[in-house]
């Protein structure tokens, strides 16, 4: 029976290992495909790794995650052993109580301490970045320091640094000689618990950050909705590291132990603090090592901290940017327009912005932006004069075109017919023929644009009754047709054609028809938005000459070529329209927007509105949420 | 001596600063009107009333405590037979699957969650193997099994971690005394060995179920856009609605029923641990 037993256990073992580290070997293995898919293995290849040295958002990261780790263990192992000693020599109220306030992070949720730490730094307007990440990992790293060092401080002989003191040594003598060897093992695993906690920070991290530092949690965060081989590279570089550090930590004191055997000396136990300040050091060395070596170009040694969609633009312009100014690009991403107005609002500073028609209106009608000086800008002259001075930035005193489209229905030829489009329009979304076989794209002004031009009305509309309507409209498709609510692997999806029909924006049809030629665009009749995405200067900008500098070239026609090519988003430049029209992107008619239906409008901005219609799509996206 | 108690006064200062006023600004703002400046500040209990009779916010609070239960249950589940294993094991073999168990834990949980994806999507492993047993194309990925996999897979080293420490502890001449006494194993088993593992297991369930239900990167990554949880409403109100207030509010509510439960858990366990004592 007892024998029984054993196999159970060890197949539940084995079961268990398997489940934990298949996904890690899953991820490693598809860090070494040839092709772009993660589900089927094509070949070997080291591009993604190549694609992650190349990519200065992931390398920056990876630097971030370990400076900032390294740093805040060395930090909190300090300040905690410090004040764990305090600690235990003060009156026992104090003790208690403080016991009390280490707990707060220890066992309140997660994400309300990350609010916490984002509520103080904004009420206290510290400019978030690199230092807020590290205050932040310093205040949840110090606790568990302490939890760590204290039992061992208690289970210290009372009288040791009074002894230690009484034959002469100093206080300072007591501490470093007496107590401070005696607790090591206690600070050492402190250390290691804080140095993992920091790297293994998401939360935390994502919610105090600001001004384009990211760690490769958040890099993974917002680079998970797109198909990405080169974060199952990073990630496998993490993992190794990770292991090897591990690895280390383990063996060494076992080494040492072996050692201490045979020489019967203290060699090994000081051994242990001497790698880990080693270790420190080599990874501090490689941090500023590679970031060193800037030329002397007119910008050189400075910043230009854009913040814009992710996945909208071409990184190698941006190198070649870098290499023509010297200055060096600080990129963050945002997933809505409303999420970027959240941080402009609150004062964040970035030299230029990319937001939408409508947000952009929003943004100068509440006096953020800065008026252009023309006689700066170059890069009208070349600029399709369709999208010039559109109603949301009259005379384009503010913005300057960066890209522009329409919203339509990308569909599956195979699947849809063309009649049902033709006859429904948008209403094809409620035709239950295609249940369970359609995305509805996570943004409220397209998804209540879509529902309006059905009913017959203005996408402008301030009427609630028309409004309410639209979403009596939302609300039955998402509970009728089982619908995804997506963000950006909506573009990844339907190019393997997962869906039948999706609301896509048409520079992301481009890049779904390029890859799958099953997939057809259709605009329909009722209308659309057209709509585009400039770029803006804020009033709180620190380098507004690079960011002129930047508007320029990046409308110029190589630029502006190989950034449409690359993300699929119709170019402003005529020329460069023109010629990927004619090439790369011949007869995907999603590339060239419509230009002659009366239907169709731009965004307006209007306040009242935008609270309506906010509030009903977050009640649109919970009944979808409930209705499974 | 005395000296040495001074150490711990700038870190007084500095948890004050770092540690309290947070908490205490979330309060704060949870009980203003928004748009407030510091110069007209007046008090409203009204995002506390919003939620609770909002009937949708109530359905996502009811859904994340349904999941975050069901991702204790099955943690319980998985890791005590593993835990046991463990525990049973030689101190050498303990010392390695201890340390098997703990390394995917030191690897950033976003990325070991990201790791599913890949997995679960559409065409992935999972589906073939399914397709291929002919149990037809079902979908994984952003569902809420997906999601409650996810969450199983963070949090169940924590269970069987301390679970295994407290199986360790136990003293082994216990199981032999039960032995001669004439208990059978499973006997043994109910009456002597899971009555001493209760601390460890009452340690992992609130080490499995905190973070399970403030959770909001799991559902998100694997539950897709349209699946909502309590952290995701947090996450929503700050980073995209930027109602800040009502976003307060629902932390203060979650940090409030979260602060009974783990009132609640640690009463039972001293009642429990109390009554061992004197036996």
């Amino acid at each position: 029976m007892k024998k029984e037993n054993r196999t159970f256990g060890k197949i539940i073992m084995a079961l268990m290992i398997i489940f934990f580290y298949l996904p890690i070997l899953y991820m490693i293995v598809f860090s070494f495909n040839e092709g772009k898919s993660l589900t089927h293995f094509t070949g070997f290849s080291l591009r993604w790794y190549e694609h992650m040295l190349q990519s200065h958002d992931m390398m920056e990261a990876l630097y971030t995650t370990f400076g900032v780790a390294i740093v805040a263990t060395a930090i909190s192992t300090v300040v905690g052993t410090i004040s764990a000693i305090g600690l235990s020599k003060s009156k026992k109220i104090v003790r208690d109580l403080m016991e009390q306030i280490d707990n707060l992070p220890l066992m309140n949720p997660e994400i309300v301490t990350a609010i916490g730490f984002m509520l103080l730094f904004i009420t206290f307007k510290v400019e978030k970045g690199i230092v807020t990440m590290l205050l932040a990992h310093i205040a949840f790293c110090i606790p568990y320091v302490i939890l760590s060092v204290m039992p061992k401080i208690k289970s210290l002989d009372r009288n040791l640094a009074d002894a230690a003191m009484d034959l002469g040594a100093t206080p300072w003598q007591a501490l470093t000689k007496v107590i401070v060897p005696e607790i090591m093992p206690g600070i050492i695993s402190g250390a290691l618990i804080a140095f993992t906690m920091s790297i293994d920070d998401f939360v935390i991290s994502y919610f105090v950050t600001g001004g384009g530092v990211k760690n490769i949690s958040i890099v993974v965060y917002t680079m998970s909705k797109r198909v990405n081989p080169s974060i199952n590279a990073i990630s496998t570089l993490v993992v190794l590291i990770i292991t090897i550090a591990l690895l280390v930590i383990n063996l060494v004191p076992v080494l040492a132990a072996k050692r201490e055997e045979k020489t019967n000396g203290h060699t090994g136990k000081r051994l242990i603090p001497v790698m880990l300040v080693m270790a420190a050091l080599v990874c501090a060395g490689l941090f500023y090592g590679v970031r060193g070596g800037k030329n002397s170009a007119p910008y050189a040694g400075e910043s230009l901290y854009i913040y814009l969609p992710g996945e909208y633009i071409d990184e190698n312009v941006v190198k070649a940017f870098e290499e023509e100014t010297g200055a060096s690009v600080v990129m963050e991403n945002f997933d809505s327009n409303e999420q970027m107005y959240i941080k402009v609002a609150n004062g964040e500073s970035y030299d230029l912005l990319i937001p939408s028609d409508y947000m952009i209106q929003r943004l100068m009608e509440e006096g953020y932006l800065q008026k252009l000086d023309q006689e700066k800008l170059t890069c009208f002259d070349s600029m399709n004069e369709f999208i010039q001075d559109w109603s949301y930035d009259p005379g384009n005193a503010y913005s300057v075109p960066y890209f522009w489209g329409t919203v339509g229905i990308v569909y599956d030829k195979t699947k849809v017919a063309a009649e049902d489009l033709e006859k429904d329009g948008y209403g094809i979304f409620l035709n239950e023929k295609y249940k369970h076989d359609v995305y509805l794209y996570d943004s409220e002004r397209d998804s209540f644009m879509m529902a309006l031009k059905n009913l017959g009305y203005s996408m402008n509309t301030a009427s609630e009754e028309e409004l309410n309507a639209a979403y009596e409209w939302l609300v039955q498709c998402v509970q009728t047709m089982e619908t995804e609510i997506v963000t950006d692997e909506i573009i990844d999806n339907m190019a393997q054609g997962r869906k039948a029909l999706g609301l896509v924006y048409s520079g992301d049809a481009t890049y779904i028809m390029a890859e799958n030629e099953n997939m057809g665009f259709y605009l329909p009749k009722e209308g659309t938005n057209l709509w585009a995405d400039a770029m803006v200067i804020p009033k709180n900008a620190n380098n507004v000459e690079l960011a002129y500098e930047f508007m320029n070239f990046i409308s110029e026609y190589d630029a502006a070529y190989a950034n449409s090519s690359y993300v699929g988003y119709t170019s402003p430049n005529e020329a460069a329209m023109d010629d990927l029209y004619d090439g790369e992107f011949e007869g995907i008619g999603a590339y060239i927007p419509r230009t002659d239906n009366e239907n169709d409008e731009i965004f307006e901005y209007n306040e009242s509105t935008r609270k309506i219609i906010s509030n009903l799509w977050s009640k649109v996206k919970i009944a979808a949420s409930n209705a499974k | 001596m005395k000296k040495f108690s001074q150490l711990a006064v700038p870190y007084i200062a500095w948890a004050v600063m770092m540690l309290v006023l947070p908490i205490a600004l979330i309060a704060f703002y949870s009980i203003i009107e928004p748009g407030n400046s510091i110069v007209s500040i007046s008090f409203t209990l009204d995002h506390y009333v919003r939620f609770f009779t909002d009937p949708d916010f109530l359905i996502i609070l009811w859904r994340s405590m349904v999941i975050a239960i069901k991702t204790t249950i099955i943690c319980l589940l998985l890791g005590y037979p593993v835990a046991y294993f463990i525990s049973r094991c030689t101190e050498k073999w303990q010392n390695i699957l201890v340390l098997v168990i703990t390394l995917p834990t030191w690897i950033n949980a976003l990325v070991r969650t990201y790791a599913w994806i890949g997995l679960l999507s559409e065409g992935g492993i999972f589906q073939q193997i399914l397709s291929f047993l002919g149990l037809g194309n079902t979908e994984f990925l952003y569902t809420e099994g997906a999601v409650l996999l996810g969450m199983v897979y963070n949090f169940v080293p924590f269970m069987i971690l301390q679970i295994n420490t407290s199986l360790c502890k136990m003293d082994h001449s216990l199981l032999e005394a039960s032995a001669d006494l004439g208990a059978n194993q499973v006997q043994t088993f109910w009456k002597v060995i899971f009555p001493l593992s209760l601390p460890g297991v009452i340690n992992g369930i609130t080490l499995v179920f905190l973070p399970a239900v403030s959770s909001f990167f799991i559902p998100k990554l694997l539950g897709g856009g349209q699946y909502f949880l309590i952290g995701n409403l947090i996450e929503n109100q700050f980073i995209t609605v930027g109602e800040w207030n009502f976003g307060s509010a629902i932390s203060m509510i979650m940090a409030m029923i979260m602060m009974l439960l783990m009132m609640l858990v640690r009463n039972v366990e001293r009642r429990n641990h109390g009554g061992k004592e004197e036996a």
